[in-house]
C-alpha cells in the first residue's frame, strides 16, 4: 500500500460510515428523496456547493483558463447571481408546496401525468449520460492511484457510489456531500501555497504568467459574446437544474434557504478562485501542454509532494462523487417515482414502493457503466449530451419552472412545447450554429417563444393548478 | 481595462461586492 492508497482507503471508509449512519436516519419516502425536508443552512448549503462543484471544476475549468486566460474567470460571477435569483424570485413560491421530485411539481402546476412523464424522461436521459462523463474521470483517477485498468476503476467507483446512495438515499447524499466539500476545500487550500512557492509568490505569479502568455490578463483572448453566452449558460443552468431545485425542497424554510445559499455561494466562489490561481501556476510551470485538460493532473503530480498529491486527487474524486450521487437521486426518482409509480403501476403497495425506489437508483447507476463498457458511450450523440447537459436542462426547465410560478396563464401545452422545443433547438444550434455563441441562447429563446405563444392559444389553466402558487395575490 | 490590476484583482473585488450586496438584501428581506 502506498501513501496515496491509504489516503483513498481512509476517505472511502468515512463515506461508507456516513452511508451506514444514514440508513438508520431514513424512515420513509420523504427522508429517502428530500432528506425529510428539514435540512439546516449548513448541511443544505454544503450539499448545494458540493453538488455544484464537479470533476469539471477541477479539470475542465482549469483547462479552459489555461488556454483562454483569466478573462474566462469573470464568467464565475454569473453563479452567485443565479443562486440569488433562485432564492429571491423562485424559491418563495416554489417551496410553498413540497414535492418529492421536480416532475411532481410539473404535474401539480401543469395538471397532467403525461407532462410529468415527459419531464422525467428528459431528466433521465440527460442525467444518465452526464453521469457517464463523471465516471470516466473516476476511472482515470483509479488508474493513477491504484494502477488498475480504467474500466475496473469505473466499475469500482460505480459500486461505491451505488452502495451508499441506495442504502442511505438523500440523507446519505447530504451528509457525504458535507464531508466531500471539506475534502475539496482542503485539496485546493493545500495546493495553492505550494504552487505559489514555486513561482515566487503571488506577485511573481502575475509577472511570470503575463510573460508566459501575454494575453492572460486581457479581455482580448476570448470573444466577448462567447464570455457573455457562457455566463448566460451558467446563470440559466444554475436556477433550474433538477438537482439544485430539489435542494430547495430539502431545506427547512425560506430563512434557512437564504442562509444556506449564502454559504454555498461563498464555498463555490472560494473553491473556484483557488482553482483559477492553480491554472495561472500551470501556465507558468507547464507552458506547452497539448491540451488544457492536462493542467490539473500536472499540478497534482509534479507540484505537490506524493501525499498531498493524493489529497488533491481525493479532492477531484470528492467533486466527482458528490455530483454523481445527487444526479443518481434525481435520475433514480425520475425512473421509479415519476415514470414507474406515476405512469406504469400507480397502485404499487408501500412495501414494494420501498424496493422500487432503490431499484430505480441501481438501474440508473448501472446504465452509464454499461454504456461505456459496451462502447455505445463513445458515440457522437452521447458526447453531445455531455457537452450540452447544462444547456439542455436550462432550455427544458427554466421556463416551465420559473414561468410557471410567475405567470398564471402558462398552460400544460405551453410548458410541453417549451421543453421539447428547447431541447431540439439546443441540439440544432450545436449542429449548425456558430461556435462563438453558446447553444443555450438559441435553446432558451426558442423555449421562451413556444412557452408564451402556445400558452396564449390554448385553454387557460384550471384554478386548482395555480392556486397553491398565486393564492396570496388574489 | 487590461492588465492584472483590473482583470485579476477586479474579479476578487467583484465577488466581494456581490457577497456584501446579498447580505444587505438578506437583512432587508427579513426586516420587512
Amino acid at each position: 500500500m502506498t501513501a496515496q492508497m491509504w489516503v483513498f482507503v481512509a476517505y472511502f471508509c468515512v463515506v461508507f460510515a456516513i452511508g451506514w449512519y444514514s440508513l438508520r436516519a431514513t424512515r420513509g419516502e420523504k427522508d429517502y428523496w428530500i432528506a425529510g425536508g428539514e435540512l439546516g443552512w449548513f448541511t443544505g448549503g454544503a450539499t448545494m456547493a458540493a453538488t455544484h462543484t464537479s470533476a469539471g471544476t477541477f479539470v475542465g475549468t482549469i483547462g479552459i483558463m489555461y488556454t483562454a486566460g483569466w478573462s474566462f474567470g469573470w464568467v464565475l460571477l454569473s453563479i452567485p447571481l443565479s443562486y440569488w435569483f433562485m432564492v429571491a424570485v423562485l424559491a418563495p413560491r416554489f417551496t410553498r408546496q413540497k414535492e418529492l421530485t421536480i416532475p411532481a411539481f410539473i404535474e401539480k402546476r401543469y395538471y397532467g401525468k403525461g407532462i410529468r412523464g415527459l419531464a422525467a424522461g428528459i431528466i433521465l436521459v440527460a442525467t444518465v449520460v452526464y453521469i457517464q462523463a463523471q465516471i470516466v474521470a473516476g476511472g482515470l483517477i483509479a488508474n493513477t492511484v491504484f494502477g488498475v485498468p480504467t474500466s475496473v476503476g469505473m466499475v469500482g467507483f460505480t459500486a461505491i457510489l451505488l452502495i451508499y446512495t441506495v442504502v442511505g438515499g438523500m440523507v446519505a447524499v447530504v451528509y457525504t456531500d458535507a464531508f466531500q466539500l471539506v475534502v475539496m476545500g482542503l485539496g485546493a487550500l493545500f495546493a495553492v501555497p505550494l504552487a505559489l512557492r514555486q513561482v515566487d509568490g503571488l506577485d511573481g505569479l502575475l509577472v511570470l504568467a503575463e510573460s508566459a502568455s501575454p494575453l492572460v490578463f486581457t479581455f482580448d483572448a476570448v470573444p466577448e459574446v462567447l464570455l457573455l453566452t457562457m455566463a448566460l449558460s451558467f446563470f440559466l443552468g444554475g436556477i433550474a437544474t433538477p438537482e439544485k431545485l430539489i435542494r430547495l425542497y430539502a431545506m427547512k424554510d425560506m430563512r434557512t434557504i437564504r442562509r444556506g445559499v449564502l454559504f454555498a455561494i461563498i464555498m463555490i466562489l472560494a473553491i473556484n478562485l483557488l482553482v483559477f490561481v492553480l491554472a495561472l501556476a500551470a501556465i507558468v510551470l507547464f507552458p506547452t501542454l497539448p491540451t488544457g485538460d492536462l493542467a490539473m493532473p500536472m499540478v497534482a503530480s509534479a507540484v505537490l509532494p506524493a501525499t498531498l498529491g493524493a489529497v488533491m486527487l481525493a479532492a477531484i474524486t470528492a467533486a466527482m462523487m458528490s455530483t454523481v450521487d445527487s444526479l443518481l437521486i434525481v435520475a433514480g426518482s425520475a425512473l421509479s417515482v415519476d415514470i414507474y409509480q406515476n405512469l406504469i403501476d400507480p397502485d404499487v403497495s408501500p412495501e414494494r414502493r420501498k424496493w422500487v425506489d432503490r431499484l430505480g437508483i441501481v438501474i440508473v447507476g448501472s446504465m452509464p457503466v454499461a454504456l461505456l463498457v459496451s462502447g455505445i458511450g463513445e458515440g457522437e450523440l452521447v458526447q453531445f449530451i455531455v457537452l450540452l447537459f447544462t444547456a439542455l436542462m436550462a432550455a427544458a426547465f427554466v421556463l416551465p419552472v420559473v414561468g410557471g410560478i410567475l405567470w398564471r396563464r402558462a398552460t400544460q401545452e405551453g410548458a410541453a412545447a417549451a421543453m421539447v422545443g428547447g431541447v431540439a433547438a439546443t441540439f440544432a444550434w450545436e449542429v449548425v450554429g456558430t461556435p462563438d455563441i453558446e447553444p443555450v441562447l438559441c435553446g432558451f429563446l426558442v423555449s421562451g417563444l413556444l412557452f408564451v405563444g402556445v400558452s396564449l392559444v390554448t385553454t387557460p389553466p384550471p384554478q386548482a393548478a395555480i392556486a397553491p402558487y398565486f393564492d396570496d395575490l388574489d | 481595462m487590461n492588465g492584472p490590476g483590473f482583470v485579476f484583482w477586479g474579479l476578487f473585488v467583484a465577488c466581494g461586492v456581490i457577497l456584501v450586496a446579498y447580505l444587505v438584501w438578506m437583512r432587508w428581506e427579513e426586516r420587512r
